[in-house]
């Protein structure tokens, strides 16, 4: 059942590779991943736009699933963030699909994505939660406001880092250490990993 | 209309010239069409509105619409939209050079910024009905290009208290912080809220300001020089729940609420 759902996702995923988000249509989706039509409207009461919506939830999934893999094992706040926002970054610009449909088809893929961006704010500043606490708040620091705050602030800069290279691992330092922890947590120290 | 016709260009490419940049005369009923074109889409949105409609409520002819702008409704939304953001901005520039400190000149920006963006009537309605028209601008690529111009305009602000790269790194960030808590209104971080505001500039951003310019960042962070006059100030702002000194509260996660 399960293997199913996720089998339809998959295979719409590959349409919407192939053909881009607006041209990929239930039948597509069905033809691809070898089930009826009613098979998928048993699976997505809500027919394509419910599909749609699941593919997009089941990428940014991979794409968190990887970031905390990558962000395992950092010794330190600053660690976490910096190669974070450095894998962030380059696994934006590497995901072809995703260019390609932001490149000619976005607004076929923003209002989910926006709708979307508040759980992953969410997501990002209870992961922050607790580092933050283990790092150390500056004084009168609310940690609840200030894991919102860098959540904003971090995916303000994957989705366009402006006049920051996020490529050079020294802007990225002098971007986490300044303009993201620099009011956040006392002063830098050593690592807070067991060494 | 195309979807693609309907993402208005908000942000004029360097290269390409504004309306009335060739040195031909502005025409009188210009400026009456375009606020005739923003009450439309505050009242029925892009798609539903067209140049009659527009015409109609301008009080003048469909002729007189397309001899101002010979691109039809296309070039009228894209002028509505380069109009709404030079108001913004000239808004923001007004309040901004009357700021005594960089504490404030801040907090007036974001404020400033952050209230006509959210109670702009016809940027209202289209995030509600139309939002596919107003997001293209706000991820990715294009975002860049509205984080560069708006920096671009904010950063002069911020030279009395800064070297101009610094002013236009700033600027950037200051940005961020508007789109993000426009984009996402935060309950607890209400942005057009004088000392919510405050208390995130000076919680979250001087120090940031402080950390970059220091050579040795393990010193700790000064803000004298930045909020020192601030209590001269404080009757420009209106009276609030809030704390405005985060320094001498300490929130625990339920006072927030």
């Amino acid at each position: 059942m399960e293997d199913t759902r996720q089998r339809i996702i998959e295979a719409t995923y590959a349409c919407v590779a192939r053909w881009g988000l607006a041209k990929t249509t239930v039948e597509d989706a069905a033809r691809e991943a070898a089930v009826s039509r009613a098979t998928i409207y048993r699976h997505f009461p809500g027919g394509r736009d419910e599909l749609v919506h699941d593919v997009v939830v089941w990428q940014l999934l991979v794409f968190f699933r990887r970031l905390y893999d990558e962000v395992q094992g950092a010794e330190s706040l600053e660690a976490v963030m910096e190669r974070g926002i450095r894998f962030a970054h380059r696994s934006i610009l590497e995901h072809e699909v995703l260019q390609r449909v932001m490149e000619t088809e976005p607004e076929t893929l923003l209002p989910t994505l926006t709708v979307e961006s508040n759980r992953i704010r969410g997501a990002v500043a209870d992961f922050l939660i607790p580092y933050l606490h283990q790092h150390g708040l500056s004084p009168g620091v609310n940690p609840d406001e200030a894991a919102d705050f860098l959540a904003r602030m971090v995916l303000s800069y994957m989705a366009s880092p402006g006049r920051w290279d996020l490529d050079d691992p020294t802007q990225v330092s002098e971007l986490v250490r300044g303009e993201l922890l620099a009011g956040v947590v006392v002063g830098p120290e050593p690592g807070i990993g067991p060494d | 209309m195309t979807a693609e016709g309907a993402r208005l260009r908000v942000v004029q490419g360097e290269t390409e010239a504004g309306p009335g940049a060739h040195g031909a005369a502005v025409s009188p009923h210009r400026i009456r069409i375009v606020d005739a074109a923003l009450d439309c889409i505050a009242r029925q949105g892009t798609a539903k509105t067209t140049v009659d409609d527009v015409a109609h409520r301008a009080g003048v002819s469909r002729a007189t619409v397309y001899r101002v702008f010979p691109g039809g409704k296309d070039e009228l939304l894209g002028a509505v939209a380069e109009t709404e953001m030079a108001r913004l901005f000239s808004a923001l520039g007004a309040r901004m050079g009357a700021a005594e400190d960089l504490s404030d000149v801040l907090v007036i920006g974001i404020v400033e910024a952050v209230t006509r963006i959210t109670r702009h009537p016809a940027l209202t309605y289209l995030v509600a009905h139309e939002p596919d028209v107003v997001l293209g601008h706000l991820a990715f690529d294009e975002s860049n290009r509205l984080l560069g111009a708006a920096a671009r305009f904010i950063s002069p602000f911020l030279i009395r208290w800064m070297d101009p790269e610094e002013a236009a790194r700033v600027a950037e960030w200051a940005t961020r912080i508007v789109l993000s808590y426009c984009i996402a209104p935060s309950a607890e971080m209400d942005l057009t809220n004088p000392d919510r505001a405050r208390h995130l500039i000076e919680t979250f951003v001087l120090p940031g300001i402080t950390a970059l310019r220091a050579p040795d960042r393990t010193q700790p962070v000064d803000l004298s020089s930045f909020a020192g006059d601030r209590a001269e100030h404080a009757d420009r702002f209106q009276p609030s729940q809030y704390q405005t000194h985060p320094t001498t509260t300490t929130h625990s996660k339920g006072d927030v609420r």
